[in-house]
């Protein structure tokens, strides 16, 4: 049985149509993670699935039961918000307790869950102090705590690390991992960050404009993407996008008319159909001596090195290429290097539907 | 401003010193008044000090002889207190859940619009209908019949000052509060008041001294020690063919110390920065 289940969740404001019809099925287990920018309708479909915000139309289930009009307290649902959103003036440990207080669990039952959360998440010696003074990542370790302790059916994250500094975010990041690896709990967690979608997710559920785009595992996601949009918002540096068409000989780009030489697995182009390829910046590695087929001509205009990567940016064409290269390359600003890549490596997206071919 | 030079900081010190001196001015000169001879404050020119101090107005004013002066200054005290006391109690009964319901629906929040444009109206355009209204509950020179009429004045005020409380609160809590199983009531008790407490202070504070100096309806609405509050008995001294402007100032002397007692009681709760801590930020 599922754990959750969303059912063509509609939701309108007025005339505007803010998720159109969003299916998603969830094991118990699983790391969903609702993936897009911000507007995309992902907060509103979690508000659904809490009970904050009525759905206009569809089902949503937890555990086999349609929990329309049933309120979010009876939902067996945990939140974690954005804001932390705790109670500042009740102590870290009234906070981590308190949906076990309104539920009336015996005092000393209650005690013992707090102290287990609390030792599990390393935050059992600020127990008695206020939320105002316990710094970002503790508070929001509290609000971790504040949702485990219940131990509900399903857990609701909604950015729960935006508000952190990139140091700590790492480290929470890691944390949450740790936590459902070792809980085993089922999740759905938004954020517009790409990088906590890839570490955290089981599946992505890449939104935009109140739909999903594409529901996969991270691997599929980053390595298949269905449309342009996922293939550019999945990735940093994003991946490359050329224009182009296909011809008798390969791929011809716009503006020179370099040919890259078409893969023999996209057998559904036509000859004339107008394409955007795809390459990701870290698909591209400099062209040996050997005769390699796939490669594609770029002219250097700034080399920058992060450390552990140089990120070269150039043009192809006149169109912008990315490429992250080892740190040590050696390259020559303003001159024209070939850019060798694989033909598994290459992705082929019409350049009307933005769908991809193949 | 780390460092400030010797001249920036003596004039910030001057600038202070005279706004209190503003401020404290009229209440010194009252003081002063109070403990004055008769004659002393009729003199031309004006006696800024007085040659000899007398406290007997505090005698007269304080003293429970029936009939006497005294026994109707300390009436209408008591009066004023209850009007005062009674009206702020209700009114932050209605305005708390009121306030709290308004700011967490801004759909309805056209309907304290409506309410407030009522303030709006001067209150002697309200003062014959609230007369006949009163007359005929028979609440005419009632404590209780002026605390109803307090009451509409109070009750949208703290319901507007309130919802601006409420405002501040992020909604995020109450949402946390209601996932963890809290109901309406246990969420305000719990959550919702404790963080709205500096401002349900303020309100509570206003309210108790905008009922305490009415005057007005007061006047209107009460007629003997029955009811008569403080404004008007301190009126009442000044009605006479010969005015002891010391016995006056004596009277607001002493009404002037029930508002600045609850101001100082309050003052804990006034200090406002409970809620930080709660979010981001």
């Amino acid at each position: 049985m599922s754990a959750l289940e969303i059912e063509n969740i509609r939701k309108t404001y007025g005339a505007i149509e803010t998720l159109k019809g969003i299916d998603i099925s969830l094991d118990s287990g699983e790391f969903l993670v609702l993936l897009g920018s911000s507007g995309c309708g992902k907060s509103t479909l979690l508000n659904i699935i809490a009970g904050l915000a009525e759905a206009s139309g569809g089902d949503v289930r937890i555990a086999g039961r349609s929990v329309l009009g049933v309120h979010p307290k009876d939902r067996d649902i945990a939140m974690v918000f954005q804001s932390y959103a705790l109670y500042p003036n009740l102590s870290v440990r009234r906070n981590i307790g308190f949906g076990l207080e309104m539920r009336k669990v015996p005092v000393v039952e209650r005690e013992k869950a707090v102290l287990e959360t609390a030792t599990l998440l390393q935050i059992e010696n600020l127990l008695d102090r206020k939320p105002g003074q316990l710094s970002g990542g503790q508070r929001q370790r509290v609000a971790i705590g504040r949702a485990l302790v219940r131990k509900p059916q399903v857990f609701l994250f909604d950015e729960p690390l935006s508000n952190l500094d990139a140091k700590l975010r790492m480290e929470m990041r890691t944390e949450l991992k740790r936590l459902h690896q070792m809980l085993g709990t089922t999740i759905v967690y938004v954020t517009h960050d790409q990088i906590e979608a890839m570490t955290l997710a089981t599946r992505i559920a890449v939104m935009r404009n109140g739909r999903i785009e594409q529901l996969g595992t991270p691997e599929d996601v980053y390595d298949h993407p269905a449309t342009l949009y996922v293939a550019g918002f999945v990735g940093s540096p994003p991946m490359n996008v050329l224009n182009g068409v296909v011809t008798g000989e390969g791929l011809r780009l716009d503006g020179s008319g370099q040919v890259v030489a078409l893969p023999a697995r996209f057998k559904a182009v036509t000859v004339g159909q107008r394409v955007k390829i795809g390459v990701r910046p870290e698909a591209l590695r400099l062209a040996g001596d050997g005769a390699e087929q796939k490669s594609l001509d770029v002219e250097i205009e700034v080399v920058e090195l992060t450390g552990p990567e140089l990120v070269v940016t150039g043009r192809a064409s006149g169109q912008r290429v990315t490429a992250c290269l080892p740190p040590r390359t050696k390259l020559a600003v303003g001159a024209t290097q070939a850019f060798a890549f694989d033909e598994d490596v290459l992705h082929l997206f019409d350049a009307e539907t933005e769908l991809a071919l193949g | 401003m780390e460092r400030k030079s010797f001249l920036s900081s003596l004039f910030i010190h001057a600038c202070a010193l005279l706004l209190a001196a503003v401020v404290l001015a009229p209440l010194v000169w009252l003081f002063v008044m109070s403990i004055s001879p008769a004659a002393d404050l009729t003199e031309k020119p004006l006696r800024w000090w007085p040659q000899a101090i007398d406290f007997s107005r505090y005698g007269v004013l304080l003293s429970r002889v029936e009939n006497s002066a005294g026994a109707a200054f300390l009436a209408s005290l008591v009066n004023s207190i209850v009007v005062a006391g009674m009206a702020t109690i209700a009114a932050l009964t209605l305005a708390i859940p009121a306030a709290w319901a308004v700011s967490r629906t801004p759909a309805i929040g056209w309907s304290l619009s409506m309410v407030i444009a009522t303030y709006m109206l001067p209150p002697v355009a309200l003062a014959v209908p609230l007369y006949f209204g009163l007359s005929h509950l028979g609440l005419l020179n009632n404590v209780f019949g002026l605390a109803l009429v307090y009451l509409t004045i109070l009750a949208p005020f703290t319901t507007w000052l309130m919802k601006s409380g409420f405002d501040a609160i992020p909604r995020e809590i109450e949402a946390a509060a209601m996932m963890d199983g809290a109901g309406l009531f246990a969420t305000l008790r719990i959550i919702t008041l404790p963080l709205a407490a500096p401002v349900v202070a303020t309100s509570a504070l206003f309210a108790f001294l905008l009922a305490w100096d009415e005057f007005f309806y007061a006047l209107l609405f009460t007629s003997d020690l029955r009811a008569k509050t403080l404004t008007v008995a301190i009126a009442d001294l000044a009605g006479g063919r010969v005015s002891d402007y010391g016995l006056i100032a004596t009277a607001g002397v002493l009404a002037a110390l029930p508002p600045v007692a609850i101001g100082l009681v309050m003052q804990r709760a006034l200090i406002s920065g409970l809620t930080s801590g709660g979010v981001k930020g």
